[in-house]
């Protein structure tokens, strides 16, 4: 039957000054699904994500995820609680390597990142170097993050917020700027490691065969608002969404 | 009640170059986003400049000269300075600024030195605005009105080029929305050079004025940057107002203190620096940006 | 060579550090009064401008007071002995104790802001604490600070103070280093990396940098009481922010993305002061002047440098030396997508300053409103 969803978004609103960046917004993500949520610039998407995470404290509604509130938590606490993001722009750490930068990630996830008095990460280098080869980066193990071509730092960017094992994984933008190439090898690897590790994962993406050929569900916004949601053929067949949104490219 | 006239007017003195030191650091903190420590070496050029174009004789016309014409001098090479070095460094983390910013107050810091010396200079008064006025409750010195009259005209000015000119809508959208500006198709490099050159007239021009006051030596630099920082701060960085008012409360600050409890006053002003950033870092009247 | 430049660059540094130990063990039989003076006082410095780098190169924090706990340490000495004749074997535990728990207080307080404003809040305190102690004569010594015997007859001899001086400073550093190179101290990096990627994967990271300062505190007074050892004396000029800039402008010289950068800059800055001091009768144009040019060509300091320098030459001699053959191996492994060049490599870092630099502002925007709403 219908289990617990692993995210459930009532009513949310964010209002920065008199502009409203997120408007009621109400989400049902249900668990080992992929959700996509689309819509034009501007729509509020960035914004909603940020509320996800912790970054941005809503100024109404509730986020409640695997049943627990989250609203207003701080970020640091919504990643412990398994729900982490990839970023649009590349936001990775520039001058570490790349394995240093994975192991960053499980050290905070063992709480290990207190630890003061051990010397060298060898227990964590482990699982980081099995990570580093399942998303295909371990040539690359050694190199500082900043040297690493366009595509391979998208990789790394998801990477990263897969080594905290979250249970839900938001994805804000991954193939942004990627050769078509580069797409489809994000798109195998981010689905394959979802259905393999029963991840749930929210997605927002401006390229549309990626999110009709992935996606169990699409929420659609505009202006901060939602403005269809359902399956991705209910969606596609929405008269007010082509009218804003699918008319044109992107 | 008649004492407490002549030292609101000491205190008022002794804001006024406060304010206008302080309006030029914060204005560049605000549009620019950059602490500038070497803002303090552009005050202590003006105060030096003058003693060497003034100097002790009680002449009248080259006083009127310095306090046209250092502050000029001295913006250029706060341009040129902005042009050449601080261009380079506003994509940069912030302990490169501050530490760009440190280097060249340790450069013409030394340039002052050489140029200057260790001994204490000073500026002798022009005759028509030389002895005091007799006010309710005791003389109070010409020369000390008519530096809150500077300052008065400053803040005016200030006031009218942010509120009444293109230039000034610029400056305030590069204080208050970044995004604004980039999208109004504003050449934001020359803005910024513009207020950069703004803020180092400003700081020269207050160091001409305050150079009468005391005497003028070594250490000016780092000693006025720090007062400036306080009032900034406190009064919000990026507000001019703020700048006025946060003048006037250290001022108060200062004067009140010294008569009353000497041995703790110098404390008074840090702490109140402390408080405002550890509690409200925006202070009066600044914008809760950065 | 090529061991030494390891050494700098942050690897394999306990057998360079025991090899340098060891050569500045002999330095009283080699150097005159004057200049052991001179490496004593730069060895102290070595330990100020590392443990302000756990701070600033690995927790990304500029800080513009570490001269407070500087300060807190050799008064702790001085006023101990001043009032209550404690014995100075006491004083140099307590000490570094006492710089700890005013950092964790002033951490508390100045965590909580943003970076810039971080940078002014430290400078007050250490203002603050300036001008207190020069006013509270009675009990401080006032402007004129602390003089006499507060030394043990042990350290009255110059070679037992350069001795003595080593050892700490040793041992200081080698903690330090255990510090930096564990899960912690990676962490730390991460942060100055990129302050919101740690936080998204969840690193606290106002914890993290409370304890990088309280680390910081504790050391930097452990280098306090190193100056009165020095010095015989303990004076204000201590607290005061541009003393506060010195292990900064060290640090930033040395190289800050390494462990024992600030320490290259502290020798460096020591030796060079003389000779500027010796020709130039100051030295401030020159300093300021190298500080600039740091900043603009070489962010990655004199270690950055000399490290750039040692892959060039391994890489254009490998078969010569069979450090060159280890450092060109090391090469081909650290160049990963073919950065070896390190001017493109400069490029590739200046544009991601830029952006980052960038993205901060947008972070930090961000989150003021959150502070705001």
């Amino acid at each position: 039957m219908s289990e617990r969803p692993m995210l459930e978004v009532r009513g949310l609103t964010k209002v920065f000054g008199g502009f409203t960046a997120v408007g009621e917004v109400d989400l049902v993500v249900q668990p080992g699904k992929i959700h996509s949520v689309i819509g034009p610039n501007g729509a509020g998407k960035t914004t909603l994500f940020r509320l996800l995470t912790g970054v941005h404290r809503p100024t109404s509604g509730s986020i409640r995820f695997e049943g627990r509130e989250l609203g207003g938590a701080r970020p640091h606490v919504v990643a412990r609680r398994g729900l982490t993001q990839s970023f649009q722009i590349t936001n990775v750490f520039p001058r570490m390597t790349v394995l240093e930068s994975v192991q960053v990630a499980i050290v905070a996830r063992h709480h290990r990142s207190w630890d003061f008095v051990s010397a060298g990460q060898d227990k964590v280098a482990a699982e980081a170097a099995e990570l580093l080869q399942e998303v295909g980066l371990a040539p690359a193990s050694g190199a500082r993050a900043q040297a690493l071509s366009h595509g391979d730092q998208r990789i790394l960017e998801v990477t990263l917020a897969l080594a905290t094992r979250p249970r839900l994984l938001l994805l804000d933008e991954p193939t942004a700027g990627m050769s078509p190439a580069e797409t489809s090898r994000m798109v195998g690897l981010v689905t394959g490691l979802a259905r393999s590790r029963g991840l749930t994962v929210v997605l927002s993406e401006h390229d549309m065969d990626i999110v009709f050929g992935v996606s169990d569900a699409v929420t659609v916004l505009h202006r901060g608002r939602v403005i269809c949601h359902g399956s991705p053929a209910e969606v596609q067949a929405d008269p007010q969404v082509a009218e804003v949104y699918l008319g044109g490219e992107e | 009640m008649s004492h407490y006239l002549i030292t609101f007017l000491s205190a008022l003195t002794e804001a006024s170059s406060l304010f206008v030191a302080a309006a030029g650091l914060t204005l560049v903190f605000g549009a620019l986003r950059i602490i500038n420590i070497a803002h303090g070496s552009f005050y202590a050029f003006g105060a030096f400049a003058a003693t060497t174009l003034v100097g002790s004789a009680a002449g009248g016309w080259r006083f009127w000269l310095a306090l046209l014409a250092v502050p000029l001098a001295v913006a250029v090479l706060g341009g040129v300075t902005e042009v050449s070095v601080l261009r380079r460094v506003y994509g940069k983390d912030h302990l490169a600024q501050l530490v760009a910013t440190y280097a060249l107050f340790l450069i013409f810091g030394d340039i002052t030195l050489r140029l200057w010396g260790s001994a204490a200079r000073s500026v002798a008064v022009p005759a028509v605005l030389a002895g005091s006025v007799t006010l309710d409750g005791g003389e109070f010195p010409v020369y000390d009105l008519f530096a809150i009259g500077v300052a008065a005209c400053v803040g005016l000015a200030l006031w009218a080029l942010l509120q009444r000119t293109a230039l000034g809508w610029r400056i305030r959208a590069a204080v208050e929305d970044r995004e604004l500006l980039a999208s109004a198709g504003t050449n934001v490099p020359l803005l910024f050079t513009t207020v950069f050159v703004i803020g180092t007239l400003l700081a020269a021009l207050a160091g001409v004025l305050a150079a009468p006051l005391a005497s003028v030596a070594p250490g000016l630099d780092a000693s006025i940057i720090i007062a400036a920082f306080i009032v900034a701060v406190i009064g919000g960085l990026g507000s001019v107002t703020g700048a006025a008012i946060g003048a006037l409360i250290i001022a108060l600050f200062n004067t009140a203190g010294v008569l009353w409890a000497p041995a703790w006053e110098p404390a008074f002003i840090y702490l109140a620096m402390i408080a405002v950033l550890a509690l409200r870092p925006w202070g009066l009247l600044g914008r809760a940006e950065r | 060579m090529a061991t030494f430049l390891a050494a700098v660059r942050g690897r394999r540094a306990p057998a360079a550090v025991v090899a340098l130990i060891a050569a500045l063990a002999v330095a009283p039989g080699a150097l005159s009064q004057a200049a052991l003076l001179n490496v004593q006082d730069a060895i102290g410095l070595a330990l100020f401008a590392c443990a302000t780098n756990l701070l600033i190169g690995y927790g990304g924090l500029v800080s513009f007071g570490q001269g407070a706990f500087y300060g807190i340490g050799a008064y702790t000495v001085a006023l101990a002995w001043m009032h209550l004749n404690t014995s100075f074997w006491v004083t140099l535990v307590a000490a570094p104790l006492l710089g700890a728990v005013a950092a964790l207080v002033v951490g508390l307080l100045a965590l909580r802001t943003r970076q810039l404003y971080f940078a002014l809040l430290t400078l007050a305190v250490s203002q603050l604490l300036y001008v207190i102690v020069q006013q509270q004569e009675s009990f401080t010594g006032g402007a004129d600070g602390v003089f006499g015997p507060m030394l043990p007859s042990f350290l009255l001899s110059s070679g037992n103070a350069y001795w003595f001086t080593l050892a700490v400073a040793a041992g200081g550093l080698l903690l330090l280093w255990q510090i930096a190179r564990s899960p912690f101290g990676m962490t730390l990096r991460a942060i100055r990396e990129n302050r919101e990627r740690a936080e998204a994967l969840g690193v606290n990271v106002f914890g993290h940098q409370l304890l990088a300062f309280t680390f910081s505190g504790f050391f930097c007074a452990l280098a306090g009481v190193l100056s009165v050892v020095w010095a015989q004396s303990a004076n204000p000029n201590l607290f005061s922010w541009t003393e506060s800039g010195y292990p900064i402008f060290m640090a930033v010289l040395g190289g800050q993305y390494t462990f024992l950068g600030p320490a290259l800059g502290a020798l460096i800055y020591e030796q060079a002061r003389d000779v500027l001091l010796a020709s130039f009768s100051d030295s401030q144009l020159v300093f300021g002047a190298v500080l600039l040019a740091i900043i603009l060509a070489a962010p990655d300091g004199v270690a950055g440098l000399l490290g750039r320098g040692g892959r060039l030459l391994a890489r254009r001699w490998p078969a010569r030396t069979a450090g060159g053959q280890r450092a060109a191996a090391g090469t081909a492994a650290a160049a990963g997508a073919g950065a070896g060049d390190g001017v493109r490599r400069q490029d590739r870092q200046d544009r991601h300053d830029a952006r980052t630099g960038g993205q901060q502002d947008r972070a930090d925007g961000q989150e003021d409103r959150v502070a705001r709403s």
